[in-house]
């Protein structure tokens, strides 16, 4: 009897409580992903945040940028393919629980977070067992700040954590803890440190160097000139800080400029990352070890039916009009909407072709494919032309599931918007100089969409269209308010259908009237258009996601409006 | 008589008996005479096995074999045996100086002198202080159901079974006593003393010998730390002592829709589309959905249809021809099943072995799903070394095949224009133009009907049980689990309308569980004078790992299975594997008293370690104290209230615990994700980047993190009390139990999800909620004759419950709902939802005007209520609109004998449920969800002003008024009574099955599902299956049982 209790508890003894330690597999600790040996590793996946957003949480921001914009239709299906994107379009029914709205904060602070994990143990080593520590530590920054503009573009008033903040106090953290004000400093701290510290030229294309941060920098400085109110109203224009935009874009390089041919900017191959690109999302494809290639999916709704799917993201009638150019190859100020354009007979700015595929011309610079009327999914809701900026040739796409992705590169700082800041910054200062730099650089711009048409020809080499475009050479007009007209007529042609129309337009402020004289007048042309209303004081801005103030016990405040 | 009790028998029984043969064997030599006969039952004159005789007040003794013949020695004339069965009443008869004695032994209904395995251990069900239900198995044998568990639907007073129509019964899930905990609510099951908590429609059903539900803590604590869920213990069959005896059933069933969702046809689509432009004021001959609409607009300005203009053909190339598809008929068919098995089983004194084989195939009511099982069993026992030692095993072998295409949405979604193939008859039909992007269902069928599952299951314990001094046993028990699953996934190209793949490839999935336990115990039992004790203790280590691996690649020359192996392809490549292990660590004590079968008391106290919580709580301790009266016992009934035959009262208290989460719980993980998985329909979170921007080449990775740890994590710990009678009236022919609990969990484990700032790996598991359960169910049965044919025993229970959150951890307090406020789930059922109230239509433009602020609002559109009356209706407009806890749920069984005729009648129902119909998200509404999609009919009906009286909301091409949004609107009585089984059988006469050496032959046909009644407010189809879930069909079966 004695025996068997002794066995029994030898059992016990010998089942001790090792035989509960067990350890997770596959997976990493908090101390192995913290030792300098990798700390690359964490600078690496904060990049990698650059290219995880998806269709309905797209980084390029088409539907904010474009599509609130006047200048794009969401496309797709119809009004309920995408639903929210439709509300958004027409500023109706946007309310504060879409999921949309919620995911795309939620992956912009993915990348924040990344970074600021990357920073803690940037912070912790020393230089010398880690020389490119202020570099790495320069180039987190500067991710960080990324994803910091694009929140405050779309909300306004976020919540700014960086990497000093616990983790457990980050709920406590409000969105109007800072100032509209202070925010612009927070996120022109980052990039300022990259500009002290990044260096000129990086061995990897794909990472942050000084002039990145330069241009980044002089942007927050641009959108800060603008002050606005509580209501989103824009109460001034702060000269000191235009004034540091164009100090500060002057100190770029000349290994920077405009590329050659428009259509090199937009084409995969090697006139990717050219001098025009101060820094952009690196795309890859299948041979990357990956299974289906580190595509592009932010944007892989744009493909249309004739190549795949699902014909979202179109030109705007308007904006097509909007090409029209006069005798002398300039546009059409105030009489470009009030007939359709005909792109077999209008005289037209080459940059058409370039960015709206029409039906009967060649698709991506192709002769031989021919984009038709019949790759349009729903022409009767949505007109027959496609984006064609951030799509490819018709052979240079993966099919991923129902979906075409491509590779192409997406350009978050194209030094022809960096030339344009420069030259709002100076009319905006105004005075003869300053204007008259202003028109160099504008017509520097023309100039080179003047040139940039030996791709836009048909198989018989003819070319696509009537182009005519010409430079503003008289001085007699050239006044501030004109160039002021001509400078964001001139942003709308070069950027257009590239996500930033929609923040011109509020940092302008004159986001209400522009796009309510939008609706009346395209609402002719597109039925469901008649539902646009901008509402102002409340539609510069989208709303705090919902589950994020009640994340927060209410220490959010939501934004004007809403 | 008494089937259950047939076959009833189990280790501590049977060792009984054999304790009992061993000492016939010493006693042999003193002989004097002999008696011969045959036992029958009144019943119904069959030969009783395994009835035992002895010589009372000697140590003789014997037990019938398969003809009910016994032979006993008897020392004198004097000697009076005793034949005694169980559920049997006994007999005392003195032979005198007969030599042959026949014997007539009548059923006492008397279930509470059953045997009933309590966990590590057996009891006497009458001296049972806890809430135990024996399943009767005898229901549930000739039901076409793959899982066993779908058979107890309805049968157990507080367990609530739920499942879909699919072939393999895989969905089925099953809930004891409500729902204790935010995490998984699945009870353990112990399968021959090795626990399991998945795959249970893995077991043959065949196989089973017993089951046994533990619902309360004072029985359940002994599995301690997993059993807050409940314990169900099954028993697998062993063979009994006697002759070889083989059974054999085989049965054939055929399924049905019980009702079909009825969707809109090629006009009727037509028309909804066009009215919902015409609302909205838009052009609907502006479409690209091939359709055009001959309209006007009468003298009252109401627009009317004349015609719907089709094109003959869909596309240019004239290959889809314009259709008028029904693709719920077109992915349907009448299921097809059949199941056969045969058991061989052998014992003797030295031993038993039982042989079984299985084969189900169930072919589903949706084109290509199937289930196919075969499974094999091979249960041994034997004694050794004077009967000192009983060694044995119990093991099953199965392997099944599954296909589980569930495609009721698209064939929902999909548009009655498109034809199923093109005109060619080969080629797949599919949305051209403005159609939307949904898959021709009938393709996502045939493309996949190669894509099955396969599982092999070895589940099996061996056991040995040493009698060390008398009544001290020594058992040791190993038990093994182990479940591979692997399938091969072929993603066909096709051209479906402007849907294509273009690139073929080939996924191969292999996944691993293991699980061994192995357990010692001793246990001692003395019985002296009115004293009877028993006790035990015990250890035990459970393992739990898992393993998966898979390895696709694109790109195969030939779309054939026999061709499209991984090695064929020559396309792009990629793999990845994972893996998880939890242990366990236990000691455990048992002690349970009885004096003078009055007075029952019960202690049982589990030590339990785990690996998934840290050091600081590694272990905890389980404890449960019972107490039991039999109170017939009591003198001052027996003597008096003779028809009084059981009255128990029984009252317990125990706690048990809860380890039901992620592995690494207390860890903060990180994890590189190079690939950032497949970003088709989410998002991806990659953590390689292409630097160089060379686009190809190996990438420079990081990490994400993953999960926040919490190194305090420990158990969730339910404490119940259990308050119980059990009775019986005129010798149990009248009997059942009434049971009260209360069931308080504390340390809720939960993960919460984060507020957004914290980016990824925000997730942490904590202890926090806690939520109360009280409950009543009750069982009562009734059985007798009428005159002398006639036999019924009808059974019925019903049960209720309550739940309530009771606390909630501040930070995740507004996660369940409610305005993130002072109004929360607190108090609240958990399963309650918060939403907003529709309140009718507008039907006149006055409403409209004179109403609170609502974006959209307009004629014909839901009408929300201003609920705190700010005019204007926003998120504060909520509240809580949806109790998914039933008023409460019950069964009815009728067993109908006459002669050789049986009839089985089963109902089974819940009353007053909150639904979700989320199927009419899209008979409702035609924008709410996926605008353009093919909708239900009820959409014609829809409100307008020429259709006033309508409460289906006018028909729009968008849902500005966020009409999807949660609201009473969807909000249903899912009440049903269902007659889930109607049997009707006959067994043919012995007296001419026996020239075939047949000793039962048993002819059934049956009906599953036959009936349904529901509520009235029901809109959907089957409120037992509310959204999109694989329909639950009508059966109907015939088959055999026959045994040897």
């Amino acid at each position: 009897m004695k025996k068997i209790i002794y066995i029994l508890a030898l059992t016990t003894l010998f089942s001790c409580s090792d035989f509960l330690d067990v350890a997770p597999k596959g997976v990493l600790s908090e101390a192995q992903v913290s030792d300098a040996s990798v700390v690359d590793n964490t600078v690496n996946a904060a990049y990698a945040s650059l290219g995880n957003d998806h269709y309905d949480t797209p980084f390029s921001l088409w539907p904010y940028g474009d599509v609130r914009s006047g200048d794009a239709y969401k496309g797709g299906r119809d009004e309920g393919d995408i639903q929210d994107f439709y509300f958004l379009e027409t500023f109706k029914n946007v309310r504060t629980d879409m999921g949309e709205l919620d995911g795309l904060w939620f992956k912009l602070y993915v990348g924040i977070s990344r970074a600021n994990s990357s920073l803690r143990v940037l912070n912790s080593l020393n230089e010398a067992d880690f020389p490119l520590k202020k570099v790495r530590q320069a180039e987190v920054r500067f991710l960080r700040a990324h994803f910091y503009f694009q929140l405050k573009i779309l909300f306004k008033y976020i919540p700014f954590i960086d990497e000093n903040v616990a983790i457990a106090d980050y709920a406590t953290v409000s969105n109007r803890a800072l100032t509209n004000n202070e925010l612009w400093e927070k996120i022109a701290e980052d990039f300022k440190f990259g500009v002290d510290n990044l260096p000129e030229i990086q061995s990897e294309i794909g990472r942050a160097n000084k002039a990145a941060a330069t241009a980044y920098l002089a942007k927050t400085k641009l959108y800060q000139a603008y002050e606005q109110d509580e209501m989103n109203n824009v109460t001034s224009v702060n000269t000191n800080k235009l004034q540091q935009v164009i100090d500060l874009i002057n100190t770029i390089p000349a290994t920077y400029g405009l590329q050659s041919d428009f259509a090199d900017i937009f084409t995969p191959g090697a006139s990717e990352n050219g001098k025009e690109s101060l820094f952009a999302v690196q795309f890859s494809d299948k041979g990357d070890g990956t299974m289906f290639g580190r595509l592009n999916f932010g944007d892989v709704l744009a493909t249309p039916m004739g190549i795949g799917c699902c014909d979202f993201h179109k030109p705007s009638k308007n904006l097509a009009n909007a090409f029209k150019t006069d005798a002398n190859g300039l546009p059409l100020f105030d009489t470009y909407d009030a007939t359709p354009i005909n792109p077999a007979a209008d005289k037209v700015d080459p940059r058409l072709n370039h960015t709206i595929a029409i039906p009967g011309h060649p698709w991506k610079y192709d002769p031989t494919t021919i984009y038709q009327e019949s790759w349009n999914r729903t022409p009767d809701v949505y007109g027959v032309y496609a984006s064609l900026k951030e799509n490819v040739c018709k052979t240079c796409y993966t099919q991923v599931g129902p979906f075409y992705g491509n590779t192409k590169n997406r350009i978050i700082l194209r030094y022809a918007d960096v030339l344009l800041w420069k030259a709002e910054a100076l009319i905006e200062i105004g005075g003869a100089a300053n204007l008259e730099s202003a028109r160099q650089i504008i017509n520097s711009i023309r100039t080179r969409a003047k040139n940039s048409t030996a791709r836009l020809k048909m198989s018989d080499g003819s070319y696509e269209s009537n182009f005519n475009i010409g430079t503003y050479d008289d001085p007699a007009i050239w006044n501030q308010n004109f160039a002021r007209k001509a400078l964001r007529w001139e942003r709308r042609l070069e950027l257009a259908m590239e996500g930033t129309r929609f923040f011109d337009l509020v940092r302008w402020g004159i986001a209400d009237t522009y796009m309510n004289a939008y609706f009346a007048s395209e609402k002719s042309k597109i039925a469901y258009l008649k539902n646009g209303l901008f509402t102002k004081n409340r539609d510069e801005y989208c709303p705090i996601p919902d589950n994020q103030i009640r994340f927060s016990k209410g220490v959010y405040i939501q934004n004007a409006g809403y | 008589m008494n089937e259950k009790n047939k076959f009833k028998g189990n280790v501590l029984s049977k060792l009984k008996l054999l304790v009992l043969f061993s000492s016939i064997s010493l006693t042999l030599f003193a002989q004097n005479r002999t008696v011969t006969g045959t036992v029958i039952s009144a019943e119904d004159n069959e030969k009783l096995l395994g009835v035992t005789v002895v010589v009372k007040g000697g140590t003789t003794g014997t037990v019938t074999n398969l003809d009910g013949k016994y032979s006993i020695t008897i020392p004198n004339n004097d000697a009076v045996l005793v034949f005694s069965m169980v559920g049997m009443t006994n007999q005392e008869i003195k032979p005198g100086n007969s030599s042959v004695l026949n014997v007539t032994l009548t059923s006492k209904f008397q279930t509470i002198n059953e045997v009933v395995v309590t966990g590590y251990s057996t009891q006497k069900k009458a001296d049972l202080t806890g809430a135990v239900t024996v399943v009767d198995i005898n229901d549930m044998k000739n039901v076409n159901n793959s899982n066993a568990m779908q058979s107890l639907q309805g049968k157990v007073a507080g367990m609530i079974v739920t499942g879909d129509g699919s072939p393999s019964g895989a969905g089925t899930t099953v809930r004891l006593r409500g729902i204790g905990t935010f995490n998984n609510n699945d009870p353990l099951y112990i399968v021959d003393g090795v626990p399991t908590k998945e795959g249970i429609n893995l077991l043959n059903p065949n196989d089973i010998e017993s089951i046994q539900v533990l619902k309360d803590a004072s029985s359940a604590t002994i599995y301690g730390s997993r059993a807050a869920n409940g314990v169900i213990i099954i028993t697998t069959k062993k063979a009994k002592d006697g002759a070889l005896q083989i059974t054999a059933n085989a049965r054939n069933t055929y399924s049905f829709y019980s009702s079909k969702l009825s969707v809109l046809d090629t006009q009727g689509y037509g028309r909804a589309f066009w009215q919902a432009k015409v609302n909205d004021g838009l052009d609907p001959n502006q479409n690209s959905i091939k359709y055009q609409f001959d309209w006007s607009k009468d003298t009252n300005g109401n627009a009317v249809l004349n015609k719907i203009i089709l094109p003959d053909y869909l596309d240019a190339a004239q290959t889809l021809k314009t259709a008028n598809t029904d693709w719920f008929d077109a992915v349907s068919q009448v299921g097809a099943s059949q199941n056969y098995n045969i058991t061989l089983a052998n014992g003797s004194e030295k031993g038993h072995s039982l042989v079984s084989v299985d084969y189900i195939k169930n072919d589903g009511i949706i084109k290509t799903t199937n289930f196919e099982r075969f499974t094999t069993r091979v249960n041994n026992d034997y004694k050794l070394i004077n009967n000192k030692l009983f060694i044995g095993e119990n093991l099953s072998l199965s392997r099944s095949s599954q296909i589980d295409n569930n495609v009721l949405d698209p064939a929902l979604q999909a548009l009655p224009i498109i034809p199923i193939h093109t005109v060619d008859g080969i080629g797949w039909g599919g949305p051209v133009g403005g159609m939307n992007d949904r898959q021709n269902p009938v393709r996502l069928l045939e493309d996949n009907k190669q894509n099955n599952t396969i599982n092999m299951r070895v589940f099996g314990n061996i056991f040995a049980d040493l009698e060390i001094i008398k009544n001290l046993h020594l058992k040791t028990n190993f038990g093994l689990d182990y479940i591979s699953t692997n399938s091969r996934n072929m993603q066909l190209t096709y051209q479906s309308g402007y849907l294509s793949n273009t690139t073929n490839s080939v996924t191969n999935y292999q996944g691993s569980s293991s699980n061994w336990v192995w357990s010692n115990t001793l246990s001692y039992q003395i019985n002296k004078n009115k004293h009877a004790f028993d006790a035990l203790i015990g250890t035990e280590m459970v393992y739990h790992g898992d393993e998966s691996f898979y390895a696709t690649r694109q790109n195969f020359e030939l779309q054939d299975p026999n061709y499209m192996y991984l090695s064929a392809g020559t396309g792009a490549a990629g793999n990845g594997g994972l893996a998880s292990e939890n242990t366990l660590l236990s000691n455990f004590g048992k002690v349970n008293y009885v004096y003078d079968e009055k007075y029952l008391a019960s202690a049982t106290v589990r030590y339990d370690g785990c690996s998934r919580f840290g050091k600081n709580n590694q272990f905890a301790t389980f404890p449960a104290f019972s107490v039991g009266w039999r109170m017939n016992q009591e003198s001052f009934i027996k003597d008096n209230v003779s028809t009084i035959s059981d009255l128990k009262l029984r009252l317990g208290w125990g706690q048990t615990g809860n380890q039901e989460i992620s592995n690494n719980g207390i860890y903060t993980l990180y994890s590189t994700n190079y690939t950032g998985g497949d970003p088709t329909w989410r998002s991806l979170d990659g953590t390689a980047y292409s630097l160089s921007g060379a686009k190809s080449g190996t990438l420079p990775s990081g990490y994400q993190k993953t999960q926040s740890g919490n190194p305090d994590l420990k158990w969730e710990t339910t404490t119940q009390t259990n308050v119980g009678l059990d009775f019986g009236f005129f010798d149990q022919s009248l009997y059942g139990s009434v049971d009260y609990f209360i069931k308080d969990t504390k340390d809720i484990l939960v993960l919460p999800p984060y507020i957004a700032v914290v980016g990824e790996g925000g997730s942490q598991w904590v202890n926090g909620a806690s939520m109360k359960n009280t409950g009543v169910e009750m069982m009562l049965g009734y059985r007798g004759k009428i005159g002398n044919d006639l036999k019924f025993d009808v059974t019925g229970n019903v049960a209720t419950y309550r739940n309530k959150v009771t606390s909630v951890p501040a930070s995740v307090i507004n996660n369940y709902g409610g305005d993130g406020n002072k109004d929360n789930i607190l108090g609240h059922s958990i399963t309650e939802r918060y939403g907003y109230v529709a309140d009718g239509l507008f039907t006149t433009q006055d409403q409209v005007d004179n109403s609170a602020v609502q974006n959209g609002k307009g004629l014909g559109r839901i009408r929300y209520k201003d609920l705190n009356g700010d005019g204007t209706i926003d998120t504060k407009d909520q509240t809580w609109i949806m109790n998914q806890v039933p008023d409460f749920t019950y069964g009815l069984n009728i067993n109908l004998k006459y002669k050789g005729f049986d009839l089985t009648v089963f109902f089974q129902g819940v009353s007053n449920v909150d639904v979700e119909n989320v199927v009419k998200y899209s008979t409702d509404f035609w924008s709410v969800r996926e605008n353009n999609s093919n909708k239900g009919t009820r959409l014609l009906n829809a409100w307008s002003p020429s259709n006033p009286t309508s409460t289906i909301p006018a028909l729009t091409s968008s849902d500005a008024n966020a009409e999807g949004r949660f609201s009473t609107y969807y909000v249903e009585n899912g009440a049903y009574c269902k007659l889930r089984n109607l049997q009707l059988g006959y067994t043919i006469p012995k007296s001419i099955t026996k020239k075939f050496y047949v000793s039962n032959l048993h002819l059934y046909v049956s009906g599953q599902n036959l009936l349904t009644i529901k509520s009235k407010s029901f809109s959907g189809i089957d409120p037992e299956s509310p959204s999109y879930g694989y329909p639950i069909p009508t059966m109907l079966t015939a088959g055999l049982n026959v045994s040897f």
